[in-house]
């Protein structure tokens, strides 16, 4: 079955190459009586890659330790669920997953009303640049990261799965963060072929689905990488501004700014050119995620294998931004029409867009700045948390005060409801009076969350009193997608700043105060199954002698792994939460505990879920003309 | 991005200072948060006075770990990957990660004693035997 997959692999990349160079023929000639081959080509492409991660898919459930990475993320003893999940956990079963995901997605988009209304030289522009997309994955596939080597003899049994990964929190990260990357390969292809050919119909119309989902995954998968993160990783944070996780969160940023220039090119007709740069931007920085996940070029946390893959992706990388840039300068698209005033729903758009795009400026700067200040420095110099936060946190409060004045802006220029404006910064004097007497005292997170409060009043205003809105399930979802964002940052302002950890060896018995909570330790059993053996302390947590809750955090050691692992335990609030992590436990019973009290953590997770569900809210049903375009009101 | 001619000049005066705001953000977080980021070989061959502050990657050494009787935190020697020869003494006094152990590549953040060369560290993470890492496993 391994040479099977392998040449279905091969098959996929000399078919992904020959109907590139069709498409481009075709491109040249101006024809496009080809079209249907080409969709067949593709079709082709999807069904026979469909069959090589069925085959991967199998070799993981039936523990086939021939299959070299099988091997290498699985054994006898893993469980079912995370056997099959163990397709995404390295390196090439991760590429395959990508690959296949767009190859899906690129099958779905043919059998739109919106593809098949497109110009005939439009789709085949649009398929050259998506055969050259999916030439490139299948090319790392069959080279570089290739996933169906055969181990000969094969083990009897696998290495198992990291139990860092042995949670649904990451078993779900990066399949999401993978549709996101691949979902943007639709809306980009497309905005470069319209562009190319001056396209009547709008590519922003019918690639705005495919955006907005990508943005929905994108965000799943950083939200929920950042909780598996604090869940598990037993260090009570969720985010260190490591390379790996500012990888996801660069074209995250870029994506979001491009949602927001897309709405004033659907509402207003302006950034036209801009659009188009901004969405096939976002899909390189997907592919820059990956150079700088996988090419090992900056120092992380994580170790990653470099595999040979990041020449070929930066070469990749390079070429698409060449052609990006040659695509806007030769193409026939329109220009956009003029942009209001910068007083104006527009311009506080493209005010977000710009701080949303400094913001990804800066982490990448950062990210790569062992590498840039090789040019006047013998020795690398990096970045830590506090460049980030010192120079993003101000930039996220100022997309926080764009929120709070935008909603009440029209779209020409000028307010559009005083009312409402002079409600929303009231909400932020009065948070910011309120927390000063309630005796915070660090400014950035007093502003962020009298921030948080006025946006979360405006968002909830805005609603109440504006008919129009509720009308719109667009609408609708767009202003949920921002009361998330609001939860987000409150809990980011509070919980980051007003963090509070402490560490402590107990004997059984043996108590310990911090921040109002008593912390009795009770003592600890031991349990062992097949896949692990465990020690379990119990802590019971009380706040002025009533009873808070249990707290038993686990030190856990797998089979096949000969260091333990913590396994955090928390007290769920919506207020403060009580964390704990067990580090080790004497023969004489002493529990060495650390605990953490992360005040309004929680919200972040409430929000971040709240931002992905409205976000399907902001799908469009049908084409044409959006059903939440300008109200006569908003046009004034 | 293309503006109205008449608001044009309200986007530049705009752009120039968010530009002008930004750069200064820049220029006080690279002041502020700047740190060498080395290996062991590049730490030894640089100026202690240097390494007042920085960030250091290596691997733990199977000899000289001990931990801390009675309290959190180790001491061990920090190997440079290639050069096994070359080697800084590490004292960290926090909570030890699960993923520590003889061999496994460590990042520590500190600074140098220049009289007892000794690297006190504040922070020590294990790297992350990641889902993209095969040879660090089991």
């Amino acid at each position: 079955m391994i040479l099977v997959a392998y040449w279905s692999l091969l098959f996929c990349l000399l078919l992904s190459l020959f109907a590139g160079a069709a498409a481009a023929y075709q491109a040249w000639q101006g024809k496009g009586e080809g079209l249907v081959v080409l969709e067949y080509a593709h079709h082709a492409v999807a069904a026979v890659l469909t069959v090589a991660s069925a085959i991967l898919f199998a070799a993981f459930v039936g523990k086939d330790f021939s299959f070299k990475y099988v091997a290498e993320y699985s054994n006898s003893v893993l469980p079912l669920f995370y056997s099959v999940t163990a397709f995404w956990a390295g390196q090439e079963g991760s590429l395959l997953f990508w690959a296949w995901t767009v190859a899906l997605m690129g099958s779905v988009f043919p059998l739109t009303k919106n593809y098949r209304e497109l110009a005939g030289q439009t789709r085949v522009l649009y398929w050259l640049f998506f055969f050259l997309v999916q030439g490139f994955f299948m090319l790392a596939l069959t080279n570089w990261n290739n996933p169906f080597i055969e181990f000969s003899p094969a083990p009897a049994d696998g290495r198992g799965l990291n139990p860092l990964l042995q949670n649904p929190g990451m078993i779900f990260h990066p399949p999401l963060l993978f549709l996101g990357y691949g979902g943007f390969t639709i809306p980009a292809c497309l905005a470069l072929a319209a562009w190319l050919t001056g396209e009547r119909r709008s590519w922003l119309d019918m690639g705005r689905n495919w955006a907005i989902l990508s943005w929905i995954f994108l965000t799943a998968g950083i939200v929920l990488g950042a909780w598996w993160s604090y869940m598990e990783l037993g260090w009570g944070g969720y985010w260190a501004w490591d390379p790996v996780e500012n990888a996801s969160l660069i074209p995250w940023l870029s994506a979001t700014a491009f949602l927001h220039t897309a709405l004033i090119e659907e509402r207003r007709g302006a950034l036209r050119r801009t659009n188009v740069v901004l969405v096939t931007v976002t899909l390189v920085l997907c592919y820059f995620a990956t150079y700088l996940v996988r090419s090992g070029v900056v120092q992380s946390l994580h170790a990653f294998g470099a595999g040979g893959i990041g020449g070929p992706l930066l070469a990749f990388i390079a070429s698409g931004l060449i052609m990006t840039a040659l695509v806007v300068a030769v193409g026939r698209g329109e220009m956009g029409r003029e942009l209001s005033g910068l007083y104006s729903r527009p311009g506080f758009l493209v005010l977000t867009a710009w701080l949303l795009l400094a913001i990804g400026g800066v982490i990448l700067m950062g990210t790569m700045w062992p590498v840039i200040s090789s040019l006047w420095s013998s020795q690398p110099i990096g970045l830590d948390a506090h460049f980030y936060n010192r120079v993003t946190l101000p930039l996220f409060l100022g997309i926080a005060a764009l929120l709070l004045v935008c909603p009440w802006l029209q779209w020409r220029e000028g307010l559009r409801d005083r009312r409402g404006l002079g409600i929303a910064v009231g909400v932020f004097v009065a948070a910011i009076v309120a927390l000063a007497l309630g005796g915070m005292t660090k400014p950035l997170a007093m502003a962020g969350t009298g921030l948080a409060a006025a946006c979360l009043a405006g968002v909830v205003l805005v609603v109440a009193l504006d008919a129009s809105v509720r009308r719109r399930r667009s609408s609708l979802g767009a202003w949920g997608v921002h009361f998330g964002l609001g939860l987000v940052v409150l809990g980011v302002a509070v919980s980051g700043p007003y963090q509070f950890s402490r560490e402590a060896v107990l004997q059984p018995g043996a108590s310990m105060d911090m921040g109002g909570y008593t912390m009795i330790y009770e003592g600890f059993e031991e349990r062992s199954s097949e896949a692990m053996i465990l020690v379990e302390a119990k802590v019971r947590v009380e706040q002025g002698g009533e009873l808070v809750g249990m707290l038993r955090p686990q030190r856990r050691l797998y089979q096949s792994f000969d260091q333990p692992f913590a396994e955090v335990s928390t007290v769920f609030s919506l207020g403060t939460e009580v964390y704990a992590t067990l580090l080790g436990v004497t023969q004489q019973g002493a529990a060495s505990l650390k605990f953490s009290l992360h005040p309004l953590v929680n919200w972040i997770w409430i929000g971040g879920t709240l931002m992905c569900l409205a976000g399907f809210l902001a799908l469009r049903s049908r084409s044409g003309r959006p059903d939440d375009a300008p109200t006569q009101r908003e046009q004034m | 991005m293309n503006n109205a001619k008449g608001g044009k000049g309200i986007y530049i005066a705009a752009l120039l200072l968010f530009l002008g705001g930004l750069g200064y953000l820049l220029y006080s977080g690279l002041s502020g948060g700047s740190v060498y980021f080395l290996n062991v070989s590049e730490a030894l061959a640089m100026e202690t006075g240097k390494l007042s502050q920085a960030r250091l990657f290596g691997t733990v050494a199977a000899d000289g770990l001990h931990s801390k009787d009675g309290s959190l935190g180790v001491v061990f020697q920090l190997v440079d990957k290639d050069d096994a020869s070359k080697r800084i003494r590490v004292d960290y006094g926090g909570a030890v990660p699960d993923t520590f152990k003889p061999g496994v590549e460590v990042i520590v953040e500190g600074g140098l004693d220049p009289q007892s060369q000794v690297f006190s560290a504040s922070m020590l993470m294990t790297k992350c035997p990641s889902k993209y890492e095969k040879e660090n496993r089991g």
